[in-house]
């Protein structure tokens, strides 16, 4: 069973994340598939998966089968992006925050999650000492999610996990890929590996 | 006429292409893989917005080019690999510099090189100034609407390289509108859009 990384943008070579999980791709514990090339048979296999923000919602659509089914079995989800065409009834379409201010970007961790425990949020709030990149709304949280990561002061829930009643965890990320913000690699390294064991199932 | 719009389906162009802003400047969206579908000749501009994947393209170049030989026109904006779905474009990718805002003063070189150009009367210098991905070498008799900072083509028409008409930029406002980022990417829209609308949408022939 692999983590399913889907390369929705066109480049070759690949090479947007992958550096940070060349250690899991190199080992045969991560695949990533151009999504053009997507079958039933990726997902039925997985036991992770990742979808990054240039994922094409409306062709993603036809794997809402495989997705529950991989989501029923156990499977986590880690998603980056603005919901905009929801894959599951539960899910809501992405609410930016109206003319954000300074304010509005300031992180706050609500509660501990394996992959970002011990990991000092404010780190991730800037890049070059300009806030705004780690996400600028939120994906509305089902019933049930808990919220791990904050933004302002009315506490915008930019990371949340849900732990399906019907069986896997979807986490949600509202913005480009969560091991790509703040400036510092050593963190960014951190993520992504824990990102990885989080999936596989070894971090809990 | 009308404007048709590639439609490759990330949460920028859903944005970008079918909210309530711009969306009534797009009068048929079509995803890349049902081209084959579609008589582009019924359509006055085709349209493909940022970060469309080559790759999805590349299988349609051809009827991408039969459209452009009988006199069609294609906008297409930036963050793609517009060479591999069509012809005479060469292509110099940059390293991006996101910062240079941050030091006081500082100017990303940005110009318009044909200010009476019509869509100058949409657009200012500002609304072309974000960040730069890359450049252009188009071919002799294209025109050219704005450089960069060493004088270099990031914004340019191509009528020469077929019967019809090619309007490329490196400039990505798709992508950063769609994201609720960078006010100047929602500015070029703001002020190219209408102008695609009423220059290129069956008002003026070549």
């Amino acid at each position: 069973m692999t983590i399913l990384m889907i390369q929705s943008h066109y480049q070759e070579p690949y090479s947007m994340t992958a550096p940070l999980f060349g250690d899991a791709i190199a080992s045969g514990l991560m695949k990533i598939v151009r999504e053009m090339e997507l079958t039933g048979e990726d997902f039925a296999t997985a036991r992770g998966l990742i979808t990054t923000t240039h994922l094409d919602q409306i062709g993603f659509q036809r794997f809402s089968t495989d997705v529950t089914a991989f989501l029923d079995r156990g499977g986590r989800w880690i998603y980056h992006g603005h919901i905009l065409r929801p894959i599951l009834a539960e899910l809501g379409t992405y609410q930016p925050i109206p003319n954000p201010k300074r304010v509005d970007f300031v992180q706050t961790r609500l509660s501990e999650h394996p992959i970002f425990a011990g990991i000092d949020q404010k780190m991730l709030e800037t890049n070059h000492g300009v806030a705004g990149f780690y996400g600028r709304g939120h994906n509305p949280p089902p019933e049930g999610a808990v919220v791990i990561n904050a933004l302002g002061p009315t506490q915008i829930p930019i990371d949340w996990v849900w732990a399906r009643p019907q069986g896997g965890e979807f986490l949600s990320h509202a913005g480009n890929e969560f091991w790509g913000c703040g400036d510092d690699p050593e963190i960014k390294k951190q993520l992504a590996s824990r990102a990885v064991a989080w999936l596989a199932g070894e971090l809990n | 006429m009308s404007i048709l719009a590639i439609h490759p389906g990330a949460y920028y162009h859903i944005e970008t292409l079918e909210a309530p802003r711009y969306a009534h400047h797009f009068d048929v969206l079509v995803r890349p893989e049902d081209l084959p579908s579609v008589d582009l000749a019924e359509h006055a501009v085709v349209f493909i917005p940022c970060r469309t994947p080559a790759d999805r393209l590349a299988p349609h170049a051809v009827q991408l080019r039969a459209y452009l030989d009988q006199g069609g026109t294609i906008v297409a904006t930036g963050e793609t690999n517009w060479d591999v779905f069509l012809p005479g474009i060469t292509f110099t990718p940059q390293v991006t510099n996101w910062w240079w805002w941050l030091t006081p003063g500082a100017d990303l070189g940005v110009r318009i090189a044909s200010p009476d150009h019509s869509l100058f009367r949409h657009l200012g210098q500002d609304d072309l100034t974000w960040h730069l991905h890359g450049w252009f070498d188009p071919p002799e008799g294209a025109d050219v609407l704005a450089v960069n900072g060493e004088g270099k083509p990031i914004l340019y028409v191509d009528q020469v390289t077929t019967p019809g008409r090619m309007i490329i930029t490196s400039l990505d406002p798709c992508f950063h509108h769609g994201s609720h980022f960078m006010p100047a990417t929602t500015r070029f829209l703001d002020g190219f859009l209408p102008w695609m609308r009423q220059e290129l949408d069956g008002a003026r022939t070549k």
